[in-house]
């Protein structure tokens, strides 16, 4: 069962990978890419780990896919994109795919994931989060500066100054 | 002669009814009975006073009571009950239908106008009957240049993701559809469709008015989602949990609205704004833009959004029922099933009915809990609709300012005095629970 619920979330992810890539229509492209990262969310789901696979969910297919597609939208296509057909760039390009593929698969076998216990109750989310506020405390704070610095700077440029200040909501 | 069909015959009239009977009864016989005959013989019969339950007997269920309501308890017990019926979809639109008709009535009436009169003798109770069978026999419109794939699967889209929202819903204890450890982080992930199916929608209209709603629709979704999220964090610190039958379950002497006031305010007007009612209602601005990113829906592709922004109203009032006014906690109302009529029956002179060893069909417990939890939701539609009647519409750089900067800073204060009382010990371990 589980076997075959992962072999067609392999083929969905991949599958609609290679669409959202190849697709020349750019909104039937970014629904394809939600697709893929909604197969990731379903490769959580089969690893036990519910909670990262509904911030998958909510995170990535709900915010950073509409994004992308209200990007998508308001964006005139012909004006930013040249069609480059050229049979030597793809063939490259797959090629170049093929060599990190194996060089990441090589460095995941080479990890110790082959003596991984399978068969071991599944992390609780708790712990997680007590590890995360005791041993991890410098990363968590590290983390969040980070994202406050961004949001930070994003307000920044969003700021426009040319719009009149009394057209502004109070 | 008839003005409405000249052409009318009473005899022509008969012989159509008479065709209609022939052929059903033609269709029933040859294809119904042995239909259910087989259904029948697949499902698993129970045994009931010692004798096997036969499919032979079908008839005689019906008249004996101790024959059907195993068989009715059984089929409570099963998932499609509940998905269909009960705490899941039928129950949700029942619901739902019922919010439409108060506010349509209810508007109406602060307004100073009668609203829906002449359909059904009494109010226009049956006006939603006619509104739905108008819907249904309606012509659909596809605009020519829409792309049609993402066109037709938009409205279906918004009533199953609608309706996947309601499943996280507990009405009762033990009552619910999907009963996840992660409910709430569940609900967060459903939310973030509905912005994505209805961009999706207005695009494939490809007309003005639709694409204007839509990314008006965005950016108040986008924008109240983050409040939302964060106006939940504090009932999330209090209980430890983020399983929705638990944070009903754990309000049991006092509803957390008592302790998190803030939380509760800022939850409301994001919930407004998530459901575009009024003041909130920029993406469907009737007299702006036509009716927004419904406006090429015809038919009953207009009416499955329709009931999909319904079902999404009686799932946000269901959420804010558990999260902060306790769930299906209350008094107990409910009088509990007499035990006479398990043990003797009833007797009504020469005639004893039972005993009924199938009864009760539900629990005390249950029938209270979906009382007050029905009881308690109503009251919060009824706050959802009254700003209808009363509030006009807001810029949308008020909408966005209000988003961005005072609910996200309301709901951090929320979150720093759910902090404090934990801290301070008043709730959580050692605290009051």
């Amino acid at each position: 069962m589980a076997d075959a619920v992962f072999l067609a979330l392999a083929v969905i992810t991949i599958g609609s990978a290679i669409a959202a890539l190849e697709l020349r229509s750019l909104i039937y492209g970014s629904i394809a890419l939600m697709g893929t990262l909604g197969g990731i969310a379903g490769f959580f789901f089969l690893l036990d780990a519910p909670f990262v696979a509904l911030f998958q969910l909510a995170v990535y297919v709900g915010s950073i896919a509409v994004l992308i597609l209200f990007t998508v939208m308001l964006v005139k296509r012909e004006l930013i994109f040249k069609k480059i057909e050229d049979k030597r760039r793809k063939f490259a390009g797959i090629g170049l795919m093929l060599v990190i593929m194996v060089s990441l698969g090589a460095v995941f076998l080479d990890s110790g994931i082959k003596t991984i216990t399978t068969d071991e109750p599944a992390p609780n989310f708790r712990d997680i989060g007590i590890d995360f506020v005791t041993y991890y405390w410098p990363a968590l704070i590290l983390m969040g500066l980070l994202l406050a610095g961004s949001v930070t700077g994003a307000l920044v440029l969003a700021k426009r100054e040319d719009v009149e200040n009394d057209q502004r909501a109070s | 002669m008839s003005v409405i069909a000249p052409k009318f015959k009473l005899s022509e009239f008969i012989k159509s009814l008479l065709d209609n009977v022939f052929w059903i009864i033609l269709i029933l016989v040859l294809i119904g009975i042995p239909a259910v005959m087989m259904i029948l013989f697949v499902i698993e019969m129970p045994v009931i006073n010692g004798e096997l339950l036969t499919p032979f007997l079908a008839l005689t269920w019906i008249a004996d009571p101790s024959r059907i309501l195993p068989v009715v308890k059984a089929f409570m017990a099963t998932d499609i009950f509940r998905v269909m019926a009960f705490p899941g979809f039928g129950f949700a639109a029942l619901l739902a239908a019922g919010t439409i008709f108060v506010e349509r009535k209810m508007l109406a009436k602060l307004q100073l106008r009668v609203g829906p009169f002449y359909c059904g003798k009494f109010e226009g109770i049956l006006q939603l009957m006619g509104d739905g069978l108008k819907l249904i026999s309606k012509e659909i419109i596809i605009p020519a240049k829409a792309d049609k794939p993402i066109f037709w699967a938009a409205p279906v889209l918004f009533v199953a993701t609608a309706a996947a929202f309601v499943a996280f819903i507990p009405v009762a204890p033990g009552w619910v559809v999907a009963d996840v450890e992660m409910g709430l982080l569940g609900v967060f992930a459903v939310i973030g469709f509905f912005p994505i199916i209805t961009i999706l929608s207005a695009w494939s209209a490809n007309s003005k008015f639709p694409f204007i709603g839509g990314i008006r629709a965005l950016f108040q979704m986008v924008s109240f989602e983050i409040p939302l999220i964060l106006s939940l964090l504090g009932v999330v610190m209090l209980t430890g949990s983020l399983n929705l039958s638990e944070i009903a379950a754990s309000q049991s002497s006092f509803p957390w609205i008592v302790f998190l006031p803030v939380g509760a305010i800022v939850f409301f007007i994001t919930m407004l704004a998530e459901l575009e009612r009024i003041p909130f209602d920029l993406p469907e601005a009737e007299s702006e833009i036509v009716a927004g990113w419904l406006t090429e829906l015809s038919g009953m592709m207009y009416g499955l959004v329709q009931l999909g922004t319904y079902l999404k109203l009686y799932a946000f009032a269901g959420l804010f029922v558990v999260l902060f006014l306790g769930g299906w906690n209350g008094p107990m109302v409910v009088p509990p099933f007499p035990v006479e009529l398990l043990e003797k029956g009833i007797e009504m002179g020469p005639i004893t009915a039972g005993p009924f060893p199938g009864l009760p069909l539900f629990t005390q417990e249950m029938l209270n809990g979906t009382l007050w939890f029905v009881l308690k939701t109503v009251a919060v539609i009824f706050f959802i609709l009254l700003p209808r009647g009363v509030f006009p519409r807001i810029r949308v750089d008020m909408l966005l300012s209000l988003g961005w900067t005072k609910l996200i800073g309301l709901a951090f204060v929320n979150i720093f005095i759910a902090l404090g009382l934990l801290y301070a010990g008043v709730l959580g371990p050692g605290g009051l629970q």
